[in-house]
């Protein structure tokens, strides 16, 4: 069984189909790839499935449960996790309390525990910045744990955002152009990152523009145009499809 | 000496508003231009019960807070739904309803006349008489908030609201319940701004609705605003600065009438310059856009 199901997902803005009866299912430990022109709709199936806009019609079964209608909070804590395009990263947070923030059923989160029970809370603080700066050697930032986020790099920045989504503990990871304005020599580590992360059993949902990235990471490949899957199947074969070629690069 | 334990007392106060304030200001980026209201509450709540329901100074104080920490409650539930300068401005509209109800509610709050001969603070067989007895009380008090105030900032649940601040959509994307932090925070704030004006009333012995204006309320941003935000240094900064501000005019034996436009002019001032050249306040790590 498939770790999230889409069924018949439909979602309209004024009139047009952003997405148009999208149905899919994703495996766990696999990555898989969303291609296709601007305005396909991909960015806005990733609103739906994580509940920052509702759908008009259609399901979405996280681990056979429909999450339609949940808040983000409820679907994230769940375990749908994401990046966004832009990396929206906490700015005047260090990278470790960037980190920090993303551990869910932390007690200290609670005011009573921080202020009263202030000696268990800093026990719990120790423990979780233990998992924090493993989490920041595991993308290769252990050395700017106390670096502000906003003096990153954009490339690094990229990197904490994919350490903040593992420490959310999300089983399926939805990843909005990771390699987009990344230098090349970033790109590489990122996909590398990536491969494990479906290894250790997450599943990978990508958005990309990069047909490289796309053929080196993706164990399958939805090609989407106007809001509707006009092509399925493993990387080469979408890629090779001569429709997908003419409507994507226009050749 | 009086003189100076006055303003002692009043730094006291104020330091409690500003560093609630701060919370919301300052941790998790909400600007309310109501805290004089959760002021006033507590003013009113504890007064009214000691001098009409006959309760003692503590039950009157503990039910001040909790009434203020309620009433935030009515101010946030629907408010808070509300992004950036919408949420803004309904607090504003909250101000002006709370000031307008202590202005109106004649049989209840005398309204304009205000409420005089409010007994002084009197717990476990201690009556607090003398300007340093209430100082100690005061500051011990202040002491006692700020504390509170540094625990829940540097903690996990501030982190939290340091991270709602920054990017509200994603602290909700990682899985956190955003407006449910903003509610506490917001509860926290406006009990804390009880204890403030419960201190106050003690100390005055007389209230009446000027007291917690609009103006009121834009004074205690200013203060945060100038001493700077999202730590426990700024507002405490702010909080002396601009209490002791207007004491200079005294020296320099202004007459009282220019003294008061005067002290106006110079907050107006004092905000515009360091809007212009330093946003983030005196000693601040968060700027105002």
């Amino acid at each position: 069984m498939s770790i999230l199901e889409i069924r018949d997902l439909t979602k309209t803005f004024d009139g047009i189909k952003a997405v148009d009866s999208f149905s899919a299912g994703f495996e766990e430990g696999q990555i898989t790839a969303l291609v296709g022109p601007n305005g396909a709709g991909k960015t806005t199936l990733f609103n739906l499935i994580n509940g920052f806009i509702k759908p008009d019609s259609g399901e979405i079964l996280f681990k056979g449960k429909n999450i339609v209608g949940l808040s983000p909070y409820r679907i994230a804590r769940l375990g749908i996790g994401r990046i966004f395009q832009d990396v929206r990263i906490f700015n005047r947070l260090s990278a470790l309390d960037n980190v920090l923030c993303a551990f869910n059923d932390l007690k200290g989160e609670g005011v009573f525990y921080s202020v009263f029970l202030r000696w268990k809370m800093e026990a719990e603080e120790r423990y979780y910045i233990q998992k924090a700066l493993e989490l920041l050697k595991f993308v290769g930032l252990e050395d700017k744990a106390g670096e502000l986020a906003e003096n990153l790099s954009y490339g690094q920045q990229k990197l904490l955002s994919i350490a903040r989504l593992l420490a959310c503990g999300a089983d399926v990871l939805l990843l909005d152009e990771p390699t987009a304005g990344v230098n090349p020599q970033m790109v590489g580590k990122l996909l590398e990152l990536i491969k494990d992360l479906a290894k250790s059993g997450k599943t990978l949902i990508i958005i990309e523009h990069n047909m490289n990235v796309v053929v080196e990471v993706a164990n399958w490949v939805y090609f989407m145009d106007e809001g509707q899957v006009t092509s399925f199947g493993l990387p080469a074969d979408v890629l090779g499809d001569p429709e997908v070629r003419k409507a994507y690069i226009g050749i | 000496m009086n003189y100076l334990l006055h303003i002692l007392i009043f730094i006291s106060i104020y330091s409690i508003l500003s560093l609630s304030l701060n919370l919301l200001v300052g941790y998790a980026g909400l600007i309310s231009f109501c805290h004089a209201a959760f002021y006033g509450a507590g003013a009113y709540i504890s007064t009214l019960l000691m001098m009409k329901a006959g309760f003692g100074f503590i039950p009157a104080f503990i039910i001040a807070i909790a009434g203020s920490v309620l009433i935030s409650f009515l101010v946030s539930l629907p408010s808070l739904r509300l992004r950036g300068d919408y949420f803004v401005l309904a607090t504003l509209g909250f101000q002006i309803i709370f000031f307008s109800l202590l202005y109106n509610w004649v049989s209840l709050t005398r309204g304009p006349y205000g409420i005089p001969g409010i007994p002084q603070p009197r717990f476990f067989g201690l009556q607090i008489e003398s300007m340093g007895s209430y100082f100690v009380f005061a500051a011990v008090l202040a002491l006692f908030c700020g504390l509170f105030v540094y625990l829940i900032g540097n903690s996990p649940f501030g982190r939290v609201l340091k991270a709602i601040r920054e990017d509200e959509v994603y602290t909700a994307a990682l899985g956190k319940n955003v407006m449910l932090y903003k509610v506490k925070a917001f509860a926290l704030a406006a009990g804390l701004a009880a204890v403030s004006g419960v201190l106050f009333a003690g100390y005055m012995r007389y209230i009446d609705p000027t007291s917690f204006t609009m103006n009121e309320s834009l004074f205690i941003i200013s203060i945060i605003i100038i001493g700077g935000t999202g730590n426990q240094a700024g507002p405490l900064i702010g909080t002396v600065l601009m209490i002791l501000l207007p004491e200079i005019l005294r020296f320099l034996r202004i007459p009282d009438a220019i003294a008061a436009n005067m002290r106006e002019i110079i907050y107006g001032l004092l905000i515009i310059l360091i809007m212009r050249y330093r946003p983030q306040g005196i000693k601040g790590e968060f700027k105002f856009q």
